[in-house]
């Protein structure tokens, strides 16, 4: 597929075809073999020593959207947002920004990439011990050449931003460790980035901080609007966080798309078993359980947003004791009554789109991408929990 | 990423090869089995064959003579190591007038107030004490000579090591060339630096800074490579991130995070450096080693202790103030850089105008004569025919006849091949086939060289100081790991007595049991027992609390806890204290030439004293293969773990 599109408003910020990291000596003959290609990981690893972290991954990260990749350790997520850098060399495929090939980047315009386009937040936080939260904010653009009084000046902004003024001068080891990643966050908010990448930034704290950081990244998103690529293997902080999510598995992507989508149409076993337990009510909308509005249904009753959760629903229809009508704009574009919301919560509301989501997985990023181009208003930041139909639906208004 | 190996599949193998010691046994028997009969059948006799030695003491003196004839006139001295030499003695001469321009006044006063800075006010008062004691007992002017040696030696060495560090610590193949050669010259005895350096320098103060140069960079190498490389690799990851260059890395992230790594090869080139500015009297180095040295030669106690308390409060002050100086970081501000220089110039400036540069001639403390009563007192009444419990001499003398001479005669009577079967064998069951391979050789190398009769005299002093060494210091650490109150009392000894120089080991050894092999033996023992029980102890603390508790809740005594759990889980801790314990007791042993221990030590000494350099560099070769070899047989070498360490 074309990546090298020329900048429209839709132009991703990311776009990764056919990328592999393989691990191992001699790595660059497995991508290129077919047969070695498609070995399982313990095959692979006995037949040529090698560990391939990230096989054939392809995706786009659209302006402004929160792409998440998920997937239990050792899925190659790490090292799938490293490639995007090249703080890890990929193996094969091609990686570009904003339409640039990043592989065929030099030192220089690397660095560039570096500095002043992608910032990354690390898991571990990666903060120098021996500067104070001025200096470790200031740091990137310390690193840029940026002058002493300028770049502390725009640090202290940042570190009042991600609420920590007051604590300018303590060092990294007298900060919780919810506080030092608020360090890491600003520091790479301060080099003003056009993405950030997260790499399971949040992994490390307790479950209450982690909930506090995960309301601070939406509150930034909501806020700044800006790119970010997420990498986490908690499933809840995913559909929380995710415009769009990529579930990795053994290095591939075995399922592209919405929180929605991945709750509601599972491509394969292994997700349907990674979200058995999601309560679906809260993360499918009724847009996607509704049924179309037919002439015997009453004109008055409980009314609920396309794009509220099920769980909404719910309790519209146990209050009212009716269907529920699905309004937007004014519009009735659709009727929600026991069947439908029963059918959500066992989890075989999915059952009708089940062939057409199955393929979907098969060119998991084709598929979304296409879908995702016809999606109202899909190249604006969207809102959370904004619903969009799955797939089958959206295929008629193709453009 | 793709280090796991396969199992492989074993097949059925005896059940004693299953033994991993019996294997080894089995298979170097087998080897011994061909090749014993050979060797004896063509050189049977029990010393080393003289037809398998090298004469070296010919080409050797050849050598020497010819850089002695051409020192002044070939041009690789005129060119090359004339101008080291000189630029030394004039960066020794510049720092030492400048310290004697300072006055004592102006010295003491830029210590405490340094001190001051980086450790705070115990520490400066503690310095200022430490160097008007100096004055006090007569000793400015030898200090300030040690005192000037050592400021040019430490900064080469840490400006030599740092750059070796950095190179090591960036490049892997440069670290991979680097680690062996370093970790070999950290087990080499001090002595056996000396005669290369005298060979091309010549006696004096070059050869002296040179000496200690060569011997306390090693340290300041390794840890830099050490802290480079142990930078926390996300925070390197972070770094990179951001878009720093490979200078803005390294000085913005991996130097600063090695800081601590830094200060510690600063604080222990600098304890390194002492240690051997001291040793290097005996070329030429003057200052306070040279006093002790003189003063043992004539078996003047008084004046080596008056000599040698300046020493050791001078290593205490250097090593406390630089420890601190590494572990603070978040202390207050004291007293900032220019006002310690502006209060310096000060002071002297004041002295000078008071006209009281030197140390004041009326406050010294002769502490020499009454120490000699005391001795004197000593000798005449505890030396022997103390009854019941004898004297020191007659231990002394109990000791040389009933372990030294037995253990030396036992040796040279074994045939040479046992001997370096007995090394291969030892080596090869604590450690690898490659240290047992190194050792063998190494032993092999110094009966070629023809000096096997007094390497395995120095062997037996060894033997003899590493087993009372490692009886007293297992059963000390042992308590100290046991006992917390033990603990307690024994640590500032410990402290002290691991600060201190080896040299000055050597003075109440000869205060209490004269001179000969005994008194070598006994500063040996001293001088390694602090390293051993520290190690111990804390190999015994470390064990895992779980398994000691688990132990506890099955009911066993304390007895069956230390012998079934802590030693056993210790095992790696207590080996690693008989290395660090075979290594300093051979330092000392060997230095113990000068005080009548004989073998290798009183080689190198007299190679030195009478100019005749061959003896002494055979003599010198020969303790670098014997500490190679001590080293080697005794070292836990984990499998392949190494590597990465």
């Amino acid at each position: 597929m074309s990546t090298t599109t020329t900048t429209t408003p839709n132009t991703p910020v990311f776009s990764v075809d056919g990328l592999w990291k393989v691990f191992g000596p001699k790595a660059d003959r497995i991508p290129a073999d077919a047969e070695l290609a498609a070995l399982d990981p313990a095959d692979l690893r006995s037949r040529t020593g090698c560990t391939a972290a990230v096989r054939d991954v392809s995706f786009d990260v659209r302006k402004g959207e929160v792409f998440v990749v998920m997937g239990l350790s050792g899925s190659g997520k790490s090292t799938l947002v490293r490639c995007l850098t090249r703080l890890i060399e990929p193996t094969a495929g091609t990686i570009s920004i904003d339409g640039e090939d990043v592989r065929a980047m030099d030192k220089a315009r690397l660095r560039e990439l570096r500095r002043h386009r992608a910032a990354m937040v690390f898991q571990h936080f990666g903060l120098l011990p021996h500067r104070t939260v001025l200096d470790n904010v200031a740091y990137g653009l310390e690193i840029q050449g940026v002058g002493k009084s300028e770049r502390r000046e725009r640090a202290a902004e940042f570190v009042t931003k991600v609420g920590l003024e007051g604590m300018e001068k303590r060092r990294p080891g007298q900060l919780s460790g919810g506080q030092r990643q608020r360090v890491g966050l600003a520091r790479a908010l301060a080099v003003d980035p056009e993405v950030l990448l997260f790499d399971e930034p949040f992994s490390a704290l307790d479950p209450l901080i982690r909930r506090d950081m995960q309301d601070e990244v939406a509150r930034l998103h909501r806020e700044e609007g800006r790119t970010m690529v997420f990498i986490t293997h908690d499933l809840s902080e995913a559909l929380k966080l995710g415009d769009r999510i990529a579930l990795m598995r053994d290095g591939r992507v075995v399922q592209l798309g919405t929180p929605e989508e991945i709750v509601s149409s599972p491509a394969d076993d292994y997700v349907r078993e990674f979200v058995r337990d999601v309560p679906r009510e809260q993360v499918v909308t009724c847009r996607t359980a509704m049924r179309p509005a037919s002439p015997q249904d009453p004109a008055n009753g409980p009314a609920v947003r396309p794009d509220a959760p099920v769980a909404e629903a719910i309790e519209a229809v146990a209050r009212a004791g009716a269907p529920a009508r699905v309004m937007d704009e004014g519009k009735c574009v659709g009727v929600v009554d026991h069947a439908q919301l029963l059918d959500v919560v066992a989890g075989v509301a999915a059952s009708t789109g089940a062939a057409e989501a199955a393929d979907s997985h098969a060119a998991a990023a084709a598929g979304s991408r296409a879908a995702g181009a016809a999606r109202v208003g899909a190249a604006a930041p969207r809102k959370r929990g904004q619903a969009t139909p799955p797939p089958p639906r959206t295929s008629p208004e193709d453009v | 990423m793709a280090t796991l190996t396969v199992p492989t599949s074993r097949t059925a193998i005896p059940g004693i090869l299953r033994n991993r010691a019996a294997a080894k046994l089995l298979a170097l028997a087998a080897v011994a089995a061909v090749l014993v009969p050979l060797a004896n059948s063509h050189w049977g006799s029990n010393t080393w064959p003289h037809t398998l030695t090298v004469d070296l003491s010919h080409p050797l003196a050849t050598a020497s003579n010819w850089v002695i004839d051409n020192r002044d006139t070939h041009p690789l001295f005129l060119y090359g190591f004339g101008y080291v030499s000189n630029a030394v003695v004039l960066a020794v001469r510049a720092v030492y007038l400048t310290l004697l321009a300072a006055g004592w006044t102006g010295v003491t006063a830029f210590g405490a107030l340094v001190a001051w800075r980086v450790a705070g006010v115990r520490l400066a008062a503690g310095t200022a004490i430490a160097f008007l004691t100096c004055g006090a007992l007569g000793m400015w002017v030898p200090t300030m000579q040690t005192l000037a040696l050592m400021v040019v030696a430490v900064l080469t060495s840490v400006a030599v090591g740092a750059l070796l560090g950095l190179a090591a610590g960036l490049s892997d193949r440069l670290d991979r060339a680097l680690r062996p050669v370093l970790d070999t010259m950290q087990v080499l005895p001090a002595f056996a630096y000396l005669l290369p350096v005298v060979l091309v320098f010549g006696i004096g103060v070059p050869a002296a800074v040179l000496a200690t140069v060569v011997y306390a960079a090693p340290p300041m190498a390794r840890l830099t490579a050490l802290g480079l490389r142990g930078a926390d690799p996300e925070v390197l990851e972070a770094v990179e991130s951001l878009g720093a260059t490979a200078r803005q890395r390294l000085l913005t992230a991996r130097i600063p995070l090695a800081r601590k790594e830094l200060l510690l090869g600063l604080n222990q080139t600098i304890m390194m450096a002492l240690s051997m500015a001291v040793i290097a009297s005996v070329i030429g180095a003057g200052g306070l080693g040279d006093r002790v040295y003189q003063a043992l030669a004539s078996v003047d106690v008084g004046a080596a202790l008056a000599a040698g308390i300046p020493i050791v409060l001078l290593a205490v002050v250097l090593d406390r103030v630089t420890a601190a100086a590494g572990e603070g970081g978040a202390q207050p501000r004291t007293i900032g850089w220019p006002y310690v220089l502006a209060i310096t110039v000060a002071v002297a400036l004041a002295t000078r105008l008071l006209g009281t540069l030197d140390w004041p001639s009326g406050w010294t403390l002769h502490i020499a004569e009454p120490v000699n009563r005391a001795v004197d007192w000593m000798t005449a009444h505890l030396y022997s025919g103390v009854p019941v419990v004898g004297g020191t001499a007659d231990w002394a003398g109990h000791f040389t006849t009933w372990i030294l001479d037995p253990v030396r005669g036992g040796l040279q009577w074994l045939p040479w091949w046992s001997v370096l079967l007995l090394v291969a064998a030892l080596a090869w069951l604590i450690g690898t086939w490659r240290t047992a391979l190194t050792a063998v050789l190494a032993m092999a190398a110094i009966g070629v060289l023809g000096v096997w009769e007094p390497s395995l005299d120095t062997l037996s002093q060894v033997l003899a100081a590493v087993a009372v060494t490692l009886v007293l210091g297992f059963a000390a650490g042992v308590a100290a790991a046991r006992s917390d109150r033990v603990e307690r009392a024994l640590r500032p000894v410990l402290d002290v007595c691991q600060t201190m120089p080896q040299f000055v080991y050597l003075i109440p050894v000869v205060a209490l049991f004269g001179v000969g092999r005994a008194p070598a033996v006994a500063a040996a023992v001293v001088y390694a027992l602090p390293a051993v029980v520290r190690i111990t102890a804390q190999g015994l603390r470390q064990v895992d609390p779980a398994a000691l508790e688990s132990a506890r809740s099955l009911g066993a005594t304390g007895r069956q806890q230390l012998w079934q759990i802590q030693l056993p889980l210790a095992r790696r801790s207590l080996l690693l204290a008989a290395n660090q314990g075979v290594v300093l007791v051979l330092a000392v042993v060997i230095i113990g030439g000068l005080v009548g221990g004989g073998a290798l030590g009183y080689d190198v000494a007299f190679g030195l004293a009478q100019g005749d350099l061959a003896t002494g560099l055979v003599a010198g070769a020969a303790i670098v293969c014997l500490g190679l070899m001590l080293d080697r047989v005794t070292q836990p070498t984990e499998r392949r773990a190494r590597k990465g360490a």
